[in-house]
């Protein structure tokens, strides 16, 4: 994976498509947890979905800009 | 830590005013510390990412800022979109007239004018979501227009200032100390369910005074509206309220379906009483009153779903016993023809309350299975205020933009901005020129705390921590004014003001000329927004978009009879409502309006219940073409009625429907709905009786 990405032209980081893919997994393990009520497990829900975010994000990032 | 809570404690019991406005101040302070927390960790990041202006990192925390985290999301979301539209569109125009000014501003104030149009036409933070869109294209080319190929860097800037600060305000809001709005809503669906239930088991005795019957229709109209709104928010907040989204629709849905037929049903009872047809009423009482037995439960179980369904689905499975009992003690002919009438409403009325008790038994449940169908509250606009609102938007815009050319004022661009930010901001208020004048002294007061923290605090200070200190104790007023509602116009202009007029930057650069000019320009700008207000009406709330909204609300009986059938129930039951909420709050509760307006509700409820489901059973079922076309033309003259409601247009729909009854002798299916129909033109309580003889003997049936 490039360090950054030419869109028409325009220099975008790599970063970029990699948090927009890590926001809709999220959407979609949101969406999971929240049906079958898992969040109630858990102290604090937004910081746990803050950091699962952040542990997907990190962990995505780094594996593709080794 | 325990014996300051027992301190406490004790106050509350000595001084409980005390107490409770220190609870309420409490809640205050806590948005204050979230605020400020939001606003100096945005403009840190936004010194230290080294972007161009932080001020705007800010400004969009002070905007999004709410007590509670499911609003922040939800207008954050909006406010994303409008933004990347926006500063899309303004790159777009700036590339095609770079050197066209006349042109330029022409096509800027006509996009302003059409985002502001668009936002009248929702309700929530879709709205402003359209506003953004409209001053962000503004934000993005007006700065640039001396610098066209600056345009696109000007565009990127302002697009990750605006998303840093919505990212930390989402962040700060949701982890700091979180306010639920979940809680708002589950306790207000909770409050409302127990309400409707309480409402349909203490109406046993089988008629209730239609003034009573009023009432409670405004109730739950605004329970259904706000539940509504407030799902369309929480959603952002809580994956769990997601999850049961589509569900809680329903619910809704079921629930004004429900509310729909139970009225009917009571107008029908009423109706009996009043003509003194009293072996009729008692009859359809006794069949309700199994309902009502079967809703009295426990004490703790009166509101708990899990014990009342199967209650309810009980009492739903004796129910045709009990029916074919009772009608056989009535005289056969008129009585039984009212008496099946009342049944069919009255079993319609059980399965749409089994229906309803049954999601929300589903809801409560901790694991959401299944799918569930898909319904929508669908709103009613106003295509013609809309209009208006695009108009006076683009007047302003150019009114400014011709001024700015003709006079070569440096700052107009100041003033342009400001002004398209607030005639987008106002149009969907309720009262604009109120508001924006109170938006205004707060604007002018924030500008002047903003100019004494620049210029007497700052110079001198360093490094972040004194930034804080020099700029805390004024800067803290706009969120406690926010907080509190009655000040919140104030407060909403005051935390812009300030922040704008402070331009925190990094190095800070001082300009007194340069600050003053702006405060001035910008000012003008808000001034001009009010004052266009005043040449082009406010359209919201004005009688003539009440007389628009009433005729609306009538038409949507036109609707019924015409409409697509497909999901048209849902339709109908959530467009009248929102009809009806729109015209009601601007009516002062008891006024002659309101209780015009509430009359013609309950009448355009039941009547286009009754014709949408008299269109799905000719739909549904094999009926002669006689049948057909005379069912048809009382359907038309029904509808005819509503659109032009006058004496004859009454007594022809009256006719026609006496007429198809006679056609229907052979097909007893169609018959009760038919009766229904009549029952509801020749109801001496709804307003269509202004238009009825006066003294003509009864020859229902």
């Amino acid at each position: 994976m490039p360090r950054e990405i030419a869109i028409q032209g325009v220099l975008v980081p790599g970063l970029l498509p990699i948090f927009l893919g890590c926001l809709l997994l999220m959407v979609l393990v949101d969406l999971l947890i929240g049906r079958y009520g898992l969040y109630r497990y858990v102290w604090h829900p937004p910081l746990f979905r803050l950091a699962l975010f952040a542990c997907l994000f990190g962990l995505a990032g780094l594996l593709l800009l080794r | 830590m325990a014996s300051a809570s027992m301190k406490a404690g004790q106050a509350a019991h000595r001084w409980p005013a005390l107490a409770e406005a220190f609870a309420g101040e409490g809640r205050a302070w806590l948005f204050v510390f979230k605020t400020l927390l939001a606003l100096y960790l945005a403009a840190w990041l936004a010194m230290w990412l080294r972007l161009e202006q932080p001020a705007t990192a800010m400004i969009t925390v002070g905007i999004v800022m709410h007590p509670h985290s499911g609003m922040v999301r939800a207008k954050s979301f909006y406010r994303a979109i409008g933004t990347l539209c926006g500063s899309t569109f303004g790159l777009a125009l700036l590339c095609v007239f770079p050197q066209q000014r006349v042109l330029f501003l022409l096509s800027m104030s006509l996009w302003v004018g059409l985002c502001a149009g668009g936002a009248t036409l929702y309700r929530n933070f879709m709205a402003y979501g359209f506003v953004l869109a409209g001053y962000t294209a503004a934000i993005v080319a007006l700065p640039a227009i001396g610098n066209p190929l600056g345009v696109f860097d000007s565009a990127l800037m302002r697009v990750s200032e605006v998303m840093l600060g919505l990212l930390v305000a989402g962040v700060v809001s949701d982890l700091v100390f979180p306010e639920r709005l979940r809680l708002v809503l589950r306790q207000g669906a909770r409050e409302h369910f127990a309400q409707f239930i309480d409402f349909v088991r203490g109406s046993t005795g089988g008629s209730i005074p239609r003034a009573e019957m009023e009432q409670a229709h405004l109730r739950f109209v605004r329970a259904a509206v706000q539940l509504e709104n407030q799902r369309a928010s929480v959603i952002f907040e809580d994956p769990e309220i997601r999850a049961r989204s589509t569900r809680m629709r329903l619910l809704n849905q079921h629930n004004m379906a429900a509310a729909t037929s139970f009225q009917s049903l009571h107008h029908l009872i009423n109706r009996l009483q009043r003509e003194h047809r009293d072996a009729e009423a008692a009859a359809l009482i006794a069949l309700y009153r199994p309902i009502g037995a079967a809703l009295t439960t426990a004490p703790d179980e009166l509101h708990d779903p899990a014990v009342l369904a199967p209650r309810l689905r009980e009492c739903a499975q004796g129910l045709p016993a009990l029916e074919a009992e009772l009608r056989t003690g009535l005289a056969p002919g008129r009585a039984q023809l009212a008496f099946d009438t009342g049944a069919t409403v009255l079993k319609r009325f059980l399965d749409e309350l089994c229906g309803y008790v049954e999601v929300e038994l589903a809801l409560r449940a901790r694991v959401q299975r299944g799918a569930v169908e898909r319904v929508h509250f669908r709103r009613g606009n106003d295509a013609t205020g809309a209009m208006v609102a695009v108009l006076r938007t683009f007047l302003t815009m150019a009114t400014l933009s011709a001024f700015w050319i003709a006079s070569g004022w440096t700052f107009g661009v100041s003033a342009m901005l400001l002004a398209t930010v607030f005639s987008g901001l106002f149009a969907a208020m309720p009262n604009p020129l109120a508001s924006a004048f109170t938006m205004l002294a707060g604007y002018a007061a924030g500008m002047l705390a903003g100019l004494v923290v620049a210029y007497a605090l700052l110079p001198g200070s360093d490094g972040f921590v004194m930034l804080i200190a020099a700029s805390l104790p004024l800067l803290l007023i706009g969120p406690w004014l926010n907080a509190h509602v009655q000040y919140s116009g104030i407060g909403g202009g005051f935390a812009i003001g300030i922040v704008y007029i402070l331009a925190l930057k990094n190095p800070m650069v001082y300009d007194p000329t340069h600050a003053f000019n702006d405060a001035i320009a910008q000012l003008a700008g808000v001034a001009l927004a009010a004052v266009s207000f005043v040449f082009v009406p406010r359209v919201t709330g004005s009688g003539w978009q009440r007389r628009r909204q009433f005729r609306r609300l009538r038409e949507q009986v036109v609707e019924a009879a015409s409409a697509p059938l497909a999901g048209l129930p849902w339709r109908f039951e959530s467009e009248s409502r929102d009809l009806f909420h729109q015209a009601i709050v601007h009516t002062r509760p008891g006024s002659r309006a309101s209780r015009e307006l509430l009359a013609w509700a309950l009448a355009v409820h039941e009547s286009g219940r009754a014709l949408i489901e008299l269109r799905q059973q000719l739909r549904a079922g094999r009926f002669p073409v006689e049948v057909r076309e005379a069912v048809d033309r009382a359907v038309q003259a029904v509808a005819q009625l509503y659109r032009h409601p006058d004496a004859v247009r009454r007594q022809q729909a009256e006719d026609l429907a006496r007429t198809a009854i006679e056609a229907c002798a052979a097909t007893p299916a169609l018959r009760p709905r038919l009766y229904q129909l009549l029952g509801a033109l020749r109801d001496d309580e709804s307003p269509l009786a202004t238009w009825m003889p006066a003294g003509e003997p009864d020859r229902a049936a």
